[in-house]
């Protein structure tokens, strides 16, 4: 085998797997900055990862963070989630939507709800209550409902670029994104660094260009002291993640404090075996 | 003109004839056939034995008034103030108030022409007379002279000097009672004393002569309402593509929001006209006006972003825009305007606010592009009822601040609603239970859980044939929760209760 630094003939390892040959502590730790430096570097080059230092929606769960490259869900980026079967879609609205109360909480400017007619048709519109009971501020939120995709996708670049400033834009389409316009969404969100959350109906997923894919499946919810339903719980599972790592959580949403709250990692033990909740990778 | 007749020979005797007393009686009569002796109101039987080649056609009152509903839509491109005449006017003639439109066609002379020519063109045989005051210019029009037909304000006394009395619109019977009191011409009774007069004549009769030397005023009855600002133009060549139209309105906007400055409003409604060049054929059919109107969700002036709306108006329009030979003039009316201050640039704002009008303007654009109703926002509403306790109303940015009073209830609510609640097939334990299992939409699912009920009464005050609703919450084994209801109680009618979903939770 031949070492990168050596022309000669003859088996020389390098310093990493000879321990003799490897450098004294003084170089070692310049190396260390050395690799810092030049993964600041990649990530400027990186134009579509958003600056170390940009905005981040706090999601409350220290363990999600730690697979997340920022302390919370990326401002600026897209982030998309789909459902992991037809009945689980209720979930992944509630999932879509608590995020969206959350933005709503710690950003200020309305939020902006997009949906095709396709994708509100199964289960319905949401529910004024509902929502605000989920912790959502009703009063700040802007619900467009389009015939097509492309008017939903429109609508959604529309937004962003506009001089509306929303907190955060959610869209629920029915089709599939694809390389092209998850790249042109990206570019749009990155304008004015707007949370921009994005639920597929449709189960497949296509290549895109999402900082995130998320799997969203129905929990059973968890019980107050008096055994009513308290806050709604969800497994989630991180698919795909730039510069993060994947990871499955059962998360609960707790609408007084407008966070999430680890129930149990699920990460560590066994796939749970659910018609059409793949483990990642 | 009616519609659908047919060509006739301009030459012939023409009379339109309506039945009266004694048979069919002539309404009106062409040119060929007042020179061969008839007069309107004759029966038709006499006249046809005057003259011998008379022609007739039932006399058709309301194609009339359409058509003269047209010809008036038509002249918009002229005026905003387009009004045709009342019933004692005659049922044959319009008036359009020219006040500072003249100057778009070189001045009053050149718009009369211009208007005759064009009904010429259409095969109408038009008379026409601008005056200071609606009166005179009828009087003009009806019985003035070819060559002097603009009469500059300030004259009408000289001109209707030489009129017969008839042109002041009087009714039969003082005319024949002027006829015998021996007052033929206008200006012989104008330095008379009014007292006799209004002591003998109806009051009509001078106020008709008031009306006519300008002394009173005369409220029209336009066709459409005219606008509080409006700005229009006519186009040399007729303009066909798109860009053209967008950069005709853009111009007539620049020119609205002068006006609109000066008088610290903003538009919220606006209407674009887009006049075709209408054929003589076609005239028949559509008087060649082509109108989109515009909403906004704030008052604005800005003309860049109206033009931006107009442009996704026309691109949604697409097709259905028809242009044929091309747009000859158009006009920008605004149809609702409300108070819009100046804003004043706060100092040192901060980067993160967004400026007020973003909002304002996004929505605008989405209900340009999409449609009206497609963007919404949800309202509380004082109702038990789930389905009414909530009302989609349209956007306005000044209630997308947080206000709202959505009441934090116990209860709990679905995250989303059907718009129709669903049959569902429950079995419960006892009739009265919550659920044990449920079929929905072809599914069984196997409750683990049901919580409620939660007794939902129809509403006593509206009389309806609803029913008592118990909710319930139940969840199953995968953790999807579903909100059911069973209608009805038990023990009231002969039927069973039936189920029903009306709702998922997230």
């Amino acid at each position: 085998m031949r070492s990168v630094y050596n022309d000669n003939a003859g088996p020389r390892m390098s310093w990493l797997q000879n321990p003799s040959l490897r450098p004294p502590h003084s170089l070692r730790r310049k190396e260390g900055d050395s690799l810092a430096a030049l993964r600041r570097v990649v990530a400027k080059l990186e134009t579509v990862a958003p600056a170390i230092g940009a905005q981040h929606l706090p999601l409350g769960v220290p363990e999600m963070q730690a697979h997340l490259p920022g302390p919370g869900l990326a401002c600026g980026v897209l982030h998309e989630m789909a459902a992991a079967d037809h009945g689980d879609r209720p979930a992944a609205f509630g999932f879509l939507f608590a995020l969206t109360a959350a933005a709503l909480r710690s950003r200020p400017g309305p939020a902006v709800l997009v949906a095709t007619r396709r994708a509100l048709l199964d289960f319905g519109r949401p529910c004024g209550h509902g929502l605000a009971q989920l912790g959502l501020d009703v009063g700040r939120l802007l619900i467009v409902e389009t015939e097509t995709d492309k008017d939903a996708l429109w609508t959604i670049e529309d937004a962003l670029r506009s001089q509306a400033r929303p907190a955060v834009v959610a869209g629920a389409i029915s089709g599939n994104l694809d390389l092209t316009v998850s790249r042109r969404l990206n570019l749009a969100a990155a304008a004015h660094t707007t949370p921009l959350v994005l639920l597929r109906t449709s189960i497949a997923a296509g290549t895109s260009a999402a900082a995130t894919r998320w799997r969203i499946a129905a929990a059973p919810a968890a019980r107050d002291r008096f055994g009513v339903f308290a806050g709604p719980r969800w497994r989630v599972a991180l698919e795909r993640c730039r510069n993060g790592r994947p990871g499955q959580w059962l998360i609960e949403w707790t609408h007084v404090a407008h966070r999430f709250r680890l129930v149990e990692s699920v990460a560590d033990r066994a796939p749970v075996e659910r018609a059409g909740l793949r483990r990642a990778g | 003109m009616p519609e659908g007749c047919l060509r006739h020979d301009r030459d012939r005797p023409l009379a339109l004839v309506a039945p009266g007393k004694g048979g069919a009686r002539i309404v009106s009569l062409n040119r060929a056939a007042r020179q061969g002796g008839l007069v309107e109101g004759e029966l038709l039987s006499n006249a046809r034995s005057k003259v011998l080649d008379l022609q007739s056609r039932a006399a058709d009152p309301g194609a009339d008034a359409a058509a003269l509903r047209k010809l008036a839509l038509w002249c918009l491109r002229y005026t905003p103030t387009a009004a045709p005449w009342d019933e004692q006017s005659g049922a044959d003639g319009l008036f359009l108030d020219v006040t500072g439109c003249a100057h778009l066609f070189g001045g009053e002379a050149r718009l009369l022409a211009d208007l005759e020519g064009r009904l010429r063109a259409f095969g109408l045989y038009p008379r026409t007379a601008i005056a200071g005051t609606a009166g005179a210019s009828w009087a003009m029009a009806r019985h003035g002279a070819t060559d002097c037909r603009i009469v500059a304000s300030g004259e009408e006394g000289s001109a209707l000097e030489n009129l017969p009395l008839a042109a002041l619109r009087l009714s039969q019977a003082t005319q024949t009672l002027m006829r015998r009191l021996g007052f033929k011409r206008i200006g012989e009774i104008v330095d008379q004393p009014r007292a006799p007069f209004a002591a003998r004549f109806e009051p009509e009769f001078l106020r008709r002569l008031d009306q006519a030397l300008g002394h009173a005023p005369e409220p029209l009855v336009p066709v459409v309402p005219p606008p509080a600002y409006h700005a229009r133009a006519m186009f040399l060549e007729p303009i066909l593509s798109q860009e053209h139209v967008l950069e005709a309105a853009r111009r007539l906007l620049r020119e609205l929001a002068d006006a609109l400055e000066r008088d610290a409003v903003g538009a919220r409604v606006l209407r674009l006209l887009l006049f075709r060049v209408v054929s003589e054929t076609r005239f028949q059919h559509d008087s060649g006006v082509q109108s989109l109107d515009l909403g906004l969700a704030a008052p604005s002036r800005d003309p860049e972003h109206i033009a931006r709306l107009i442009a996704l108006r026309l691109d949604r329009l697409g097709d259905r825009l028809e242009t044929e030979f091309g747009f000859e003039a158009a006009a920008v009316h605004v149809l609702a305007a409300e108070p819009l201050s100046e804003r004043q640039e706060r100092l040192g704002m901060d980067e993160g606010s967004a400026p007020p009008e973003g909002l304002a303007q996004l929505i605008d654009r989405l209900q340009q592009r999409l449609g009206s109703g497609a963007v919404c926002q949800l309202h509380p509403h004082q109702s038990h009822i789930p389905e009414r306790a909530e009302r989609i109303v349209s956007p306005s940015p000044r209630f997308l601040r947080g206000e709202g009073q959505w009441g934090e209830g116990t209860a709990p609510r679905p995250l989303l609603m059907l718009p129709r609640p669903e049959a569902a097939e429950v079995v419960a334990l006892i009739p009265e239970g919550p659920p044990r299992q449920f079929r929905w939409r072809g599914v069984l699912h196997q409750v683990a859980e049901a919580q409620g009920p939660e007794r939902i009464a129809p509403e006593w005050w509206h009389r309806t044939a609803e029913e008592t609703r118990d909710y319930y919450v139940v969840e199953d084994a995968a953790g999807r929760r579903f909100w059911l209801y069973r209608a009805g109680l038990y023990g009231r009618s002969a039927a069973p209760p039936q189920w029903f979903m009306h709702g998922v939770f997230g």
